[in-house]
């Protein structure tokens, strides 16, 4: 019953804030504010759910919006980047999950450091395909058989769109044996083997939809920003997806959404605190951290947290 | 008795460093039957259950279950094999409900796809609802289907450990390991539990049971076997184990050998 509340009134607000808000530019942070909770939402599978520390996340987002980018301006037609993306992204964190998901915790954080770090220097530096350091300008927008979405107001529905259906897929995912096979695997790598969890599988397979979340996000960046440079998708990103999703509630669907909004928005609202904003930020998100150890998401019911609700 | 064993293992050995924790164990469990191993602190009884189920390799022999080999395989597919177990010390999915935690292993014989998942199609109701079915079973089992709902890290100690069980049981083994269930409970818990393994018995598994406390296995066991520094020194019926004076002697020590 609560949670129909919930996602009434999540849907509701969504289809109403750019019509009351009507300024371009805050548009537009809300359209980067969506892309960022699907990164998370995917984020949320290796890391919140199956317990991975994963800082490749960033590179995926950027390997999906370079490949768009790419395709588009090569030329083919816009329907098969988001398949192109998934492809490149799914072979990418196969080979990079493969040899890794038998390391631990700081092991895999530090190759998956190491990857995000070899995919930037690599768009850094094939500059005639990457653009290098400038990046790539123009990339043909969104376009399904000559329509598709003009100006930010439309791109902004058809990303909440795209942000819904995230989530209805996390979701299933969660209420489901790969779920309940994730979290096992986080809580008790042993008992979920002897559960018969083959959690060696289910480790790979998290990190994998986690990446294909993201290289499908970074498709839609590069064709509804129709902007994309290196620094989009820098390790300091990775840190900051992984913040969104500490400070949002590791393992709630919901938590995701709110953190990767409110960490996106939050530096513009602090914008009128100039050099300052950033103390303030941080601040910030150490007291989310220490009053509220398990993210936003557990602030909003004040009742002790049931099993999997939220 | 049926004339082949559904555990058979052969010169079972576990090294760490320089400590040899099993010397060559040889282990015949009878289908059907409760067998109790026992022995003192640091005889290897955990180490042989952690080498019959897969947790921590044995470094040479052979463990034959239901006739195959499982020397080296992986521990989820020496679940899927037919054999389940609890822990010494508890480890339950705190971050899932009750019911959930149970529904993991429930889930072992049952496929399903990512893209029967992602579609909510009606073969992924199907198996939900398989697995809802056997879940609630295996709760009812133990009696903890009140519970169901609740956060698993929330119920009291000896119900993590009844929750063990359910979730044991839901995978549907043949064979159930359960290193020392009563560790922790008290009288009134402990009988209980004594009840409910032998409910279980009834049902036709076969259990292996691990105990430190002697007294509470020899009621429900047919067969035990005795371990001291990584060797089997005794194995046969309760009473005959009992009796037996290189028993007496691991337990109380040499001077008591004639008491």
């Amino acid at each position: 019953m609560k949670k129909g509340w919930l996602i009434g009134a999540a849907s509701a607000a969504a289809t109403l804030v750019p019509v009351i808000i009507r300024d371009g530019y805050i548009i537009q942070l809300l359209n980067i504010a969506i892309l960022n909770a699907i990164v998370v939402l995917g984020l949320n599978f290796a890391t919140g759910w199956t317990g991975q520390i994963n800082f490749g996340q960033a590179a995926f987002y950027g390997l999906g919006a370079y490949t768009t980018a790419i395709a588009g301006q090569a030329g083919l037609p816009w329907i098969t980047t988001p398949l192109l993306s998934v492809v490149v992204v799914g072979a990418a964190s196969l080979m990079l999950g493969l040899p890794t998901m038998r390391l631990r915790t700081y092991y895999l954080a530090m190759t998956t450091i190491g990857f995000g770090e070899i995919i930037r220097l690599i768009i850094v530096h094939w500059e005639p395909v990457t653009g290098g350091t400038s990046g790539l300008r123009a990339i043909p927008g969104v376009s399904l058989f000559g329509y598709g979405p003009q100006g930010q107001l439309q791109h902004y529905y058809l990303l909440a769109a795209t942000l819904a259906l995230a989530v209805l897929v996390a979701a299933r995912i969660r209420y489901s044996v790969l779920g309940r096979a994730m979290i096992a695997t986080k809580d008790s790598e042993i008992a979920a083997e002897q559960s018969g969890v083959d959690t060696a599988r289910t480790k790979l397979v998290a990190f994998m939809i986690g990446a294909i979340y993201a290289g499908l996000a970074g498709c839609l960046y590069a064709s509804s920003i129709r902007f994309i440079s290196p620094d989009s998708f820098s390790g300091t990103q990775a840190i900051l997806l992984m913040t969104m999703l500490i400070v949002g509630g590791m393992g709630s669907i919901a938590g995701c959404v709110v953190g990767a909004v409110a960490l996106t928005l939050l530096p513009e609202a602090l914008r009128f605190l100039g050099q300052w904003y950033l103390v303030f930020y941080g601040v910030g998100v150490i007291a989310v951290i220490v009053l509220a150890p398990g993210g936003l998401a557990s602030l909003a019911s004040l009742r002790p947290r049931r099993a999997g609700v939220s | 008795m049926s004339p082949e064993p559904i555990i058979a293992a052969r010169g079972v050995t576990r090294r760490f460093g320089g400590l040899v924790a099993l010397d060559g164990i040889d282990l015949d469990v009878p289908r059907g039957v409760v067998q109790a191993i026992i022995g003192p602190n640091g005889s290897g009884k955990t180490t042989l259950l952690n080498a019959l189920s897969g947790a921590s390799h044995a470094d040479a022999g052979s463990i034959r279950i239901g006739g195959n080999e499982i020397l080296r395989l992986k521990p989820h597919r020496i679940a899927r094999l037919g054999l389940a177990r609890t822990f010494q010390t508890i480890r339950i999915f705190e971050n899932l409900s009750v019911i959930e935690n149970v529904k993991v292993a429930a889930a072992c014989h049952i496929p399903v796809s990512l893209l029967d998942i992602v579609s909510s199609n009606a073969r992924q109701r199907r198996c939900e609802a398989d697995i809802d079915l056997i879940s609630r079973e295996a709760l009812q089992m133990v009696g903890l289907i009140h519970r169901a709902n609740d956060r698993a890290a929330q119920l009291p100690y000896a119900q993590q450990r009844l929750l063990e069980i359910a979730r044991a049981l839901a995978a549907k083994p043949n064979v159930l390991l359960l290193d020392e269930p009563a560790a922790g409970m008290n009288m009134t818990e402990s009988m209980a539990l004594l009840d409910t393994i032998a409910r279980l018995k009834t049902s036709g598994i076969t259990i292996v049971l691990v105990e430190h406390n002697v007294r509470l296995v020899m009621g429900i066991s047919d067969r035990v076997t005795v371990l001291d520094f990584g060797r089997k020194i005794a194995e046969g019926s309760p009473s005959e184990v009992q009796r037996n004076p290189l028993v007496i002697e691991a337990y109380l020590g040499r001077r008591h050998r004639h008491a």
